[in-house]
Order: C-alpha cells, then sequence, then structure tokens
C-alpha cells in the first residue's frame, strides 16, 4: 500500500527533468493512479460505509469523494452508467501512462547499456541507475495489477446489486479495511497487492512476488494505523501456537517510511490515519460529515479480527518467520522499532558521553536523561544511576558501603595519617620526619598527597576520588622509581609532618 | 571532706601515702560525692591528685584551653569525656589532643554536642584513638553530614550514637553507620532530614541489634515501619512528628515481632486510634505509649485496648486530646500501674474526670494538667489524696486553682520534687502549703503576681533542695525574699527574677551567697546597678547563663567584673544596657567561653567600636543578636568572617523603645 504512494513521487524526481518529459500532473504525487484501487482499498471504508450501506449510488458518490478535484470531466463521464464503477477512459490514460514509464525505463537501460564502459569506474553510479530501474518495474507491475484491480470490485458490484445476500459481512470471512469484495476475488486481489508491497524495491522480491502469490493469500494489506495497534495490544500473543496467527513481513521501505498515509488529493503523508482524516476535511465539505471522520477500524471491529504478528524482513533475525524459533513481534511498531534497533545504522549518539548510539531518537532521549548520573557509587567500584540500587546493593553483600564520592579516600588517606603519627609518637627519638625510603604502598601514596597539601589537612579532592573510586588502595606504586622520587617525597614529606607536629 | 584537706595539708605527701596506699586513697574518694568536695581533694597533695585521676572515670570539659592539660592528666582512666561545651574545638585540636596520648585511651562515650567546630578529620582521629569507642553524641552539630558519618563508621564498636539534627546526613552517611557500626543498640537520628525510606531500610537490614531509635520528624513513610518491624529486639521507637505515617504503617508493627516497650508517635498528623489499637494488640507488654497532639478524639475502640496493657502500662502520654470524665475513668480502671499521665492542653478535663482517674491510678508519680482551665481545687484534693507517691505535678495555666487545692498537694504528696504553677491564682498562703514539699527541687511561679516575699521565705525555710526557680513577673517580691532564698536554697541552679522590678543591688548582694548559680535572669530590673551584678559575678563563678536586657542600670562596671570572675559564662544578653565600648571591649576580650551574645540596642556603642570588639573576640560565637539597622553599617567583612566561622546572626527588627 505505502510503497506505491511513496515510490512515485520518489522515482519521478529523481529520474525526472534529464530523462523524460512528462506532463506536470504525473509528477504530482500519486495522483494519477488514485482512481482505481486505492480509494476503495483503503480509502473506502475509512468513509464510514459500512457493508450494508452499500448500494450503487452510494458508491458513485463516494467514488467521486476521492478524486473531486482531479477529474471533474470523468465525472461527468460517470453519471450516465452510475452501476459501471470503472472508467474507460481513466483506464486509458493509465495505460498510455504506463507505457510511457515502460519507455522511460527502457531509456534508461539503453543509457546503461550504451555507458557500460564509462560505468566500470563509477560503480555507485551504476548502482544507482539499476535501484531506478527497478523501483520503476516496480512501479509499472503496481501500476498494471492496480488497473487491472479497478474491474473487480465492479464485478463484486454488479454481483451485489443483484444478490446483496452475498456481500453480508456474516457471509464474509475477510473483514477488513478492504472495501467488500467477493470473497475470493478480495483475496486474490490481496495477495497480489500484498506480494507487491512485500517485494517492494528489492529484485528478488519480485522473484519471491511471482512465487509465493497464491501462498500468502490469506494477509489483508496492513493499515499502518496506530489505531489498529490497539486491537493487537489487547491480545497476548506471547505464546500463541504456530498457525493461530497471521503472519505479515513488511519491507524495509515500508518499515522506514516516515508516512505512512497519504493524502489521495495532495499527496501530503501522515503518521495516523487520524491525522490524514483530518487534513482531509481541508479539501472540501463532503470529508466533514461524520462518517467520513469517523474511525475505520470501528466498524470492522464487529467481526473478529484474524490475529495477526509481523515477522521482521532480516532473515536468520529471530523475529523473521524462516528462525527456527520464530518470535512474532506484536505490533507495527514494534516491528518499526525492533528492525530500527537491531539491523540499522544507529546514528543518534548521545552528546554528552560521546559513545553511546541509538537508531531511535526516543531511545536517546531515554538514554540522555539518564547519562551521567552514575553518581551513587559503592566502596567496591560499582557505580548506580539510582540510589535505591545502590542501597539494594550494599544491603546484599558483607561489608559494602556507598561511597561519598569525593571524601571516602580523604577519611581513608587520614586514617593512615593517624597511623604514620601513631607509629612516630611510638619512635620517641624521631622527631624530624618520617623514614619514607624504606616504605611501601603507604609511603607511595601518603607523600604524594601530602604534596598537595595546603597545610592544613584539607586535600585535593580530584586526586582522591580517583583515589578511591577506582579502589586504588594499591595506589600504582610501581611506577615511582625508588631512588628518585621517594626522596623528592621525603623532602616535602619531611617538611609537612614537622609542621603539623609543630600545629598540634 | 575539708577536714581531711586541712588534716593533710601541711605533711610531707610520702607520709600519707605510707599511711595511706593509693587503693585506699581511692575508696575514701568513691565516698566522696560533692564536686566542690572533689576538688578539695586534688588540692591536697600531688598523691591526692594522682589518685583522683587513676579514680576518675568521666570528664567534662568546660575551657577549651585546659583541654591538652587535663587529658594528659586523666587519659589512661577516662571513659567517658564531655566536649560539648567546647564549640571552639576544632578537628585539629581534638585530634592534637587525641594523638598526644595515643595508645593509651580506653574512652567509651564521647559527647560532642553542640560542638560544631569538629569534622570528619577530628571525628576519624577519634575513632582510630579511640578503639573501645562505644557511644558517640553528635547531637546539634548541624555541619555534621556524611562525611563524618563515614568517618564514625570506622568505630567498628559502636553501640550508641545519636546524631540528632545533624542536618546534613543523608542516606549515604547513614548507610556508612550501618555497614561500618553493626552493633549499633541506640540510635536517634532525629531531624536529620535528608534521611529517607532506603536509608531506614538499609539500616534495619544492616543493624540488627538496635534497641532503641528515635526517628522523630524525618520524611519517611509506612514503608520505612515495615522494615523497622523486622527489628527483633527494638524496644524503644520515637516518631514524633512523622506526618507520612498513618495507621497502615503502624499495621506493620501489630505483628508484636519486637520487643516493643515504649513508642512515641505524638504529632503524627494521620495516625489515628485504629492504628493504635493495632500496635496494643502487637505488643502486650507495652510500657509507655505517648500519643499526644496525634487525633483529637479518644475513640472507645482505643481506650478498651488499653485494658490488654493494664499490667505493663506505665506512662501514657494524651495531650490535646478531648478526654471526657468517662474516658478518664477507663484508664483509671484499667491502668492501675500507670505511673506518668499527660493531659497537657486537655481542654475539656474535669475536676470529675482526674478524681476518677486517681481513684484508680494510685501509684501515679507525673501528672501534667498544663491548660487545663477547668480544674478546680476539688481536683487538686482528690490528687492529693490518693497520689501519695506524687513526684511531678503540672499546673500551668490552671486558672481556678487556689491555695486550697495546693493545701491539699502539701499535705498528701510528700515526696514532690517539681511544681509548675505558672500563671496561676495562687499566693503566699499557698507557697506556706507546698513548703510542706521538702523534696521540692524545681517551683515555677511564674507570672503569679500575689507571690511575695512572704511566700518566698516560706519556700526557703523547708525546700533545702531547691534547684530551680522561676519568679518571672512576680512584681511584689523584693530584695526580703531573696535574702531568705539565697540562705535556704543554697543548691539554687537557675533562678529567673525577670521584671521583679522591686529588686535592688541588695537582693543581688544576698543572691550572690549562692555559688551554684548557673543559670540567671534579670530583665528589666531597672533598679540593679554594676554594683548588684559586681557582687553577682563576685560570689556565682559557676554563671554560664546571664540575662541583664533592660537593666537600665547597669553599665561597664558591671561587664568588667563580669569579665574578670565569669569565666564559664556562655550566654549574655545586655541589649538596651548602657555599656559603652570598653565595657564590650573588655567583656569580649576576655571571656573565651562565649557562645550567645545578644547585643541589641547599645546606644552608648558605635558602630566601629562594635565591630572592633566583635573582630576582636576570640572564642568562637555561635549566635549573635544584632539590631537589623547595623546590618549595613557593619562591614560585610566582618559579617563574613563570623559566618564562615559557624556563627549565625540573628537580625532584630525592633525600634529602640524605653521601657518605664
Amino acid at each position: 500500500m505505502v510503497p506505491e504512494r511513496r515510490r512515485p513521487p520518489e522515482a519521478s524526481s529523481k529520474s525526472s527533468s534529464s530523462m523524460m518529459s512528462e506532463s506536470p500532473r504525473n509528477l504530482k504525487p500519486g495522483l494519477p493512479f488514485i482512481p482505481f484501487d486505492s480509494t476503495n482499498l483503503w480509502c473506502g471504508d475509512g468513509h464510514g460505509r459500512s457493508f450494508l450501506e452499500f448500494s450503487p449510488p452510494l458508491v458513485t458518490q463516494s467514488n467521486g469523494l476521492f478524486g473531486p478535484d482531479r477529474e471533474t470531466k470523468s465525472k461527468n463521464q460517470h453519471e450516465p452508467s452510475p452501476v459501471m464503477d470503472w472508467n474507460p477512459r481513466l483506464m486509458l490514460s493509465n495505460l498510455s501512462f504506463l507505457e510511457q514509464k515502460i519507455h522511460q525505463v527502457q531509456d534508461i537501460v539503453r543509457s546503461i547499456i550504451s555507458r557500460e564502459d564509462q560505468f566500470l569506474d563509477q560503480a555507485n553510479e551504476l548502482a544507482a541507475q539499476q535501484q531506478l530501474v527497478t523501483a520503476d518495474l516496480t512501479y509499472i507491475i503496481i501500476q498494471l495489477i492496480s488497473t487491472a484491480g479497478t474491474l473487480l470490485p465492479d464485478i463484486k458490484n454488479a454481483l451485489l446489486s443483484t444478490n446483496p445476500a452475498v456481500g453480508r459481512p456474516g457471509s464474509n470471512q475477510k473483514q477488513h479495511e478492504i472495501v467488500p469484495v467477493e470473497v475470493a476475488k478480495a483475496s486474490q486481489h490481496d495477495s497480489l497487492i500484498k506480494d507487491l508491497n512485500s517485494c517492494g524495491g528489492k529484485e528478488d522480491g519480485l522473484i519471491k512476488c511471482s512465487n509465493n502469490s497464491g501462498v500468502e493469500a490469506s494477509e489483508p494489506i496492513p493499515i499502518e494505523d496506530p489505531d489498529t495497534k490497539d486491537n493487537d495490544d489487547g491480545m497476548d500473543g506471547e505464546n500463541l501456537p504456530p498457525g493461530s496467527y497471521e503472519v505479515l513481513q513488511l519491507e524495509e521501505e515500508e518499515i522506514l517510511a516516515p508516512h505512512t498515509h497519504f493524502c489521495l488529493i495532495c499527496g501530503k503523508g501522515f503518521k495516523r490515519d487520524a491525522n490524514l482524516r483530518m487534513h482531509m476535511r481541508g479539501h472540501g465539505d463532503e470529508y466533514k460529515s461524520p462518517a467520513a471522520l469517523a474511525k475505520p477500524s470501528k466498524e470492522a471491529s464487529i467481526e473478529p479480527q484474524p490475529i495477526r504478528r509481523y515477522s521482521c524482513p532480516f532473515v536468520g533475525c529471530k523475529r523473521n518467520k524462516e528462525h527456527k524459533k520464530f518470535q512474532p513481534l506484536k505490533t507495527m511498531l514494534c516491528v518499526k522499532n525492533h528492525y530500527k534497533r537491531s539491523h540499522c545504522d544507529k546514528s543518534y549518539t548521545c552528546s554528552r558521553c560521546k559513545t553511546k548510539k541509538f537508531s531511535i531518537i526516543a531511545d536517546l532521549k531515554t538514554h540522555e536523561k539518564h547519562c551521567g548520573r552514575d553518581k551513587w557509587i559503592c566502596s567496591c567500584g560499582t557505580t548506580f544511576s539510582r540510589k535505591d540500587k545502590l542501597f539494594g546493593h550494599v544491603a546484599l553483600f558483607q561489608g559494602h558501603a556507598p561511597a561519598i564520592p569525593m571524601d571516602d579516600a580523604k577519611v581513608l588517606v587520614t586514617s593512615d595519617k593517624a597511623q604514620v603519627s601513631e607509629a612516630s609518637s611510638g619512635m620517641p627519638g624521631n622527631t624530624t620526619g618520617y623514614n619514607f625510603s624504606g616504605n611501601t604502598s603507604l609511603d607511595a601514596q601518603t607523600p604524594d598527597i601530602k604534596g598537595v597539601d595546603d597545610g592544613h589537612g584539607c586535600f585535593s579532592p580530584m586526586i582522591l576520588d580517583a583515589c578511591n573510586i577506582w579502589g586504588l588502595t594499591e595506589f600504582p606504586h610501581s611506577a615511582y622509581e625508588v631512588s628518585e622520587s621517594t626522596f623528592s617525597f621525603l623532602a616535602t614529606g619531611s617538611c609537612n609532618s614537622i609542621q603539623r607536629n609543630g600545629e598540634n | 571532706m575539708k577536714r581531711a584537706h586541712q588534716q593533710h595539708r601541711h605533711q610531707p605527701s610520702d607520709a600519707i601515702l605510707a599511711a595511706l596506699s593509693v587503693d585506699l586513697l581511692i575508696q575514701i574518694l568513691e565516698r566522696v560525692d560533692d564536686p566542690r568536695d572533689r576538688k578539695a581533694w586534688r588540692l591536697v597533695c600531688r598523691d591526692f591528685l594522682r589518685a583522683e585521676a587513676l579514680h576518675r572515670r568521666a570528664l567534662r570539659v568546660l575551657r577549651l584551653e585546659a583541654l591538652p592539660g587535663l587529658l594528659r592528666h586523666y587519659a589512661a582512666c577516662l571513659d567517658l569525656l564531655d566536649l560539648s561545651a567546647c564549640p571552639g574545638l576544632g578537628d585539629h585540636a581534638l585530634a592534637a589532643a587525641l594523638f598526644a596520648e595515643a595508645g593509651s585511651w580506653r574512652l567509651k562515650s564521647v559527647s560532642l554536642s553542640r560542638a560544631s567546630g569538629v569534622g570528619w578529620r577530628g571525628l576519624a582521629a577519634l575513632a582510630a584513638a579511640c578503639p573501645r569507642l562505644e557511644s558517640v553524641d553528635l547531637s546539634h552539630c548541624v555541619g555534621v553530614g556524611d562525611r563524618e558519618a563515614a568517618a564514625l563508621a570506622a568505630a567498628e564498636g559502636l553501640r550508641m550514637l545519636r546524631l540528632d539534627k545533624c542536618l546534613r546526613v543523608t542516606d549515604v552517611g547513614l548507610a556508612k553507620l550501618a555497614v561500618g557500626c553493626p552493633a549499633l543498640e541506640n540510635l536517634r537520628i532525629k531531624w536529620c532530614l535528608e534521611i529517607s525510606d532506603i536509608g531506614i531500610e538499609l539500616l534495619a537490614k544492616k543493624c540488627r541489634d538496635l534497641r532503641v531509635l528515635d526517628i522523630s520528624y524525618l520524611k519517611i513513610t509506612n514503608s520505612s515501619v515495615k522494615s523497622i518491624s523486622s527489628l527483633g529486639k527494638l524496644e524503644v521507637l520515637s516518631m514524633v512528628g512523622c506526618s507520612n505515617i498513618d495507621d497502615e504503617g503502624l499495621q506493620f508493627l501489630s505483628d508484636g515481632s519486637n520487643s516493643l516497650r515504649s513508642i512515641d508517635v505524638s504529632r503524627c498528623d494521620n495516625v489515628t486510634a485504629s492504628g493504635l489499637t493495632s500496635v496494643i494488640e502487637g505488643h502486650i507488654c507495652l510500657q509507655k505509649l505517648n500519643v499526644g497532639d496525634c487525633f483529637p478524639e479518644l475513640a472507645p475502640l482505643f481506650l478498651s485496648k488499653l485494658n490488654g496493657l493494664k499490667d505493663s502500662l506505665t506512662v501514657l502520654i494524651l495531650d490535646g486530646f478531648q478526654v471526657s470524665a468517662s474516658s478518664l475513668k477507663i484508664i483509671g480502671v484499667n491502668c492501675k500501674n500507670l505511673s506518668e499521665i499527660g493531659l497537657g492542653k486537655c481542654k475539656w478535663v474535669t475536676d470529675e474526670g482526674i478524681s476518677e482517674l486517681v481513684a484508680g491510678c494510685v501509684n501515679l508519680i507525673s501528672i501534667d494538667l498544663t491548660c487545663c482551665h477547668m480544674l478546680t481545687d476539688k481536683a487538686l484534693m482528690a490528687i492529693g489524696e490518693q497520689c501519695k507517691k506524687l513526684v511531678c505535678l503540672r499546673l500551668e495555666s490552671c486558672n481556678l486553682i487556689t491555695h486550697r487545692g495546693l493545701e491539699h498537694i502539701g499535705t498528701g504528696c510528700p515526696s514532690l520534687e517539681e511544681i509548675d504553677l505558672t500563671d496561676c491564682p495562687v499566693t503566699d498562703t499557698a507557697m506556706k502549703y507546698l513548703s510542706r514539699c521538702s523534696e521540692l527541687m524545681i517551683l515555677k511561679l511564674g507570672l503569679c503576681d500575689k507571690i511575695s516575699s512572704e511566700g518566698l521565705v516560706h519556700i526557703a525555710s523547708n525546700c533545702k533542695n531547691l534547684y530551680e526557680l522561676d519568679l518571672y513577673r512576680c512584681i511584689e517580691v523584693t530584695d526580703d525574699g531573696l535574702a531568705a532564698i539565697a540562705t535556704g536554697c543554697s543548691k539554687l541552679q537557675k533562678f529567673n527574677l525577670c521584671y521583679c522590678t522591686q529588686i535592688t543591688d541588695r537582693g543581688m548582694k544576698h543572691l550572690s551567697c549562692l555559688e551554684d548559680l548557673r543559670d540567671l535572669e534579670l530583665r528589666g530590673l531597672h533598679h540593679v546597678t554594676s554594683l548588684g551584678v559586681t557582687s553577682i559575678a563576685i560570689g556565682c563563678r559557676r554563671l554560664t547563663e546571664l540575662d541583664l536586657k533592660r537593666c537600665n542600670l547597669v553599665d561597664n562596671v558591671g561587664l568588667c567584673a563580669l569579665a574578670q570572675y565569669t569565666g564559664n559564662l556562655r550566654q549574655i544578653n545586655i541589649s538596651y544596657c548602657p555599656v559603652s565600648s570598653m565595657g564590650l571591649y573588655k567583656l569580649l576580650g576576655t571571656l573565651k567561653c562565649l557562645q550567645d551574645v545578644k547585643l541589641v540596642h547599645l546606644t552608648h556603642v558605635p558602630v566601629e567600636r562594635l565591630e572592633l570588639a566583635l573582630r576582636a573576640y576570640g572564642g568562637q560565637l555561635k549566635k549573635l543578636k544584632l539590631f537589623i539597622g547595623l546590618r549595613d553599617l557593619l562591614s560585610p567583612w566582618l559579617i563574613q568572617m563570623l559566618q564562615a566561622r559557624r556563627c549565625r546572626i540573628r537580625w532584630v527588627d525592633k525600634p529602640l523603645v524605653f521601657s518605664p
């Protein structure tokens, strides 16, 4: 659904100017393709039409709603045959557009062939051209199918009008946001569209599409509407038996698409269907009716929804349906977050720590709230961002205590100092200073600290901080060359100690 | 003792030791109780001094400068060291004093209450020097925080710790202590406002031996009570003013898993009768129950539950309740062993109720009836007839009682030690009856303007043990009354004479006989001159607090005498006194112990002189009261310096009005 809307503008804007001359109308995103499927496919229900109300006059009217600015002339043509829902002229214009498009692709391929040798050293340009071709081809296929798809509802409508019982919701197993069609055809149609979606812009997807077409037919196109995910949230999908739910796998482009709902008139994209509906009001009074503004899924949910789960398109991922222990994702939002987190570049870097990276901006914001707040430190060196976590840790381990970030080392040093003083007072003759020469770790640390001692026992917090937090009671004294540095310490250290004795 | 002193003075000390060995000297010394006699003992000779040093277990240091010498002398045997009167004591001084005798310390208990100069370095030195430390009092050291707690946590054997109003102690500091001192039995962390549930939870997990815990006024919630309830040995729990704790929290105490004997939940706004009921259910051995100012009305359920405690309950405080006569009857019937009851501000207490109560509780020792306005002599009669063991009776603002009621007290309660009659219409006759209580130690007669010297003569004639006397605004009291008190009540330590305007220098002369006087308030005595103050200064050398506010005749001479003689003076108020800068210089320059000085409206002292005097002060000022107009006139440097030295300046905004 989405890629169809999204692709054309991209493709055309990329390839546009130099390659082909299109009518400006075609450059307008999304516009030319609206008439047929998509309106019926996903907006039809959006206008609150229940299946029971579904009647030919309404159809024409609502059909008209979807492209009011587009075709005033086609509207006129509609009138004579209200039952006939598809417009031959429109079909013709679409086909001719397709033709044009095919030519355009042909041109590109030709140009590739002609400049093949040049591309040898410009691999990336070639890749870009290839991508363009792929995109265009995908686009053409989608158009083709959707053009053909317009025929389907008409048959359906014809059937409905003759035998309304067929189309009753009760008899329709596939109760979803698609305009009710005759069951078999609807599912066919769906599967076509779906497979197209799933192949997205990838080349191998094209093959897959043809292979899978009938197999996964049961899956309707999801409406990537956060509103619908509410339904999912209600269910506990965690221990669902493998067969009890449908698996839907969206492609990368679809997952990463910034907007999933597009205005059929101006092409503006929205993240939420509700926002789109609000937006639509600006396009005319017909969008302001309560029916048009109503939430589409409400009526659909009268019928039990098939349980739907999502698969990650990344093969080998546990969330991919091919995986042995496949764990499906619950909602579209989960898919998006999972895919971005697991399989995308982490482009958002935390501005504080400069190390943590995130692919989702919300994750970054969450992290930034707590980044650098690991202020709760245990005496064992473990840091915590929350006080209660630290206290839980302290309660758990014998002898651990919260560290006071700067001061713990000071206490430690003071007690060391006390020991030194005690020792010295035990040696009555030794008043001229402490004998550092034969000492080990204690001196290596103490004199160093005395170096920054301002004579009042007030130590620089920075050094001690480091000492304490990282548990450097075993100060790296190996770094000190005993020969020279201890003597230099001796000078300052003894000096200080004399001062201190005097004070005392 | 004095005789012994006389006897030995003239003999060589060797001879004494030959006759009396050190053991015997110590045994004799053990029988000497009065500190003045002990002082005489010390002065006899060196051997006596040495014997005293070996015998002494406790030491309270009054002046900082004496500390090193005292410690050198007493270090070896001291168990208790009280440094609470030394606010100027700093880390270095403490550490130096401790290091000087390092290795020989047997100290078990150290009080540093209000010694706000001691920081973490001093405490670390203390913990390192005194391995046997069991008890530390750091209450009201507002600067004490986590660092100090961490330093103290090095004292592993700590069993008792008071941290009341150590405002900067947080959960981290508490956790340090809980981890470092697992043997803690008695912990008081009242007013440590930074401590939260998390800290209490850890404390309860680490210090399983806690018996006494004071968590008053903390911002803790029910979950703290839950953790506390797991302390099996807990006996005393104080949680005054914990308004976040409600009945749900008290439910945690209902299972009786701890051996709670005393609980104080007064001023816990959200506690009601049902919560207390659950506490009572869980602890049938509860002895003390303080529920003052919690909820206004006594629920019948609560009263009936008291029945379950009838044998054990001894203290019941019901301040601020609406207690009906029937309630008091139930209490009287159920709680036969009640020794103390608090009914302060229970406005609706009637004579009938008190009669019912005391009929049951004959063992009452202490009765608080403050502000029970409806009580008359009948209640006192009932008390006098029933409570023969009464020791303490508080009747402040009981406006209807007269001397007739006190007659029953005087005859019925011979062991009365404390009575508060502030603002009661009692007369000299009442004093005559009260004087029969020869054990009386505390007598409060503030605002009893009918009391005259005659009444004081009665008191002085029989109450030899009087320790505190409050005569605030007893305007009829004259010098003759003081003469009687000075001769009769020689142990008086606290004396309030504020606004007893008939007092003159002659009265001061009499007061100077009271050697033990510590706290003297002479506010508004406008007949007292410097001469009177001088005689006080010479006579009462132990004076620590003196209030001379609005003594309009006290000038420099008085201050000079104070400076010269009362070296232990800690608080002085000379606001509105006509002293000049010379007196102020002398006062602030000489006295080293001053902590709290009030110098409002010293009109004879120019600003620059005041500044100079304040700069010259060498001790540790903690509080200073000055007129607000000086805030901009004094140099900011001075104010900054004072504040840096932990002095709190209170600026008074009262205009200068000369009282008549």
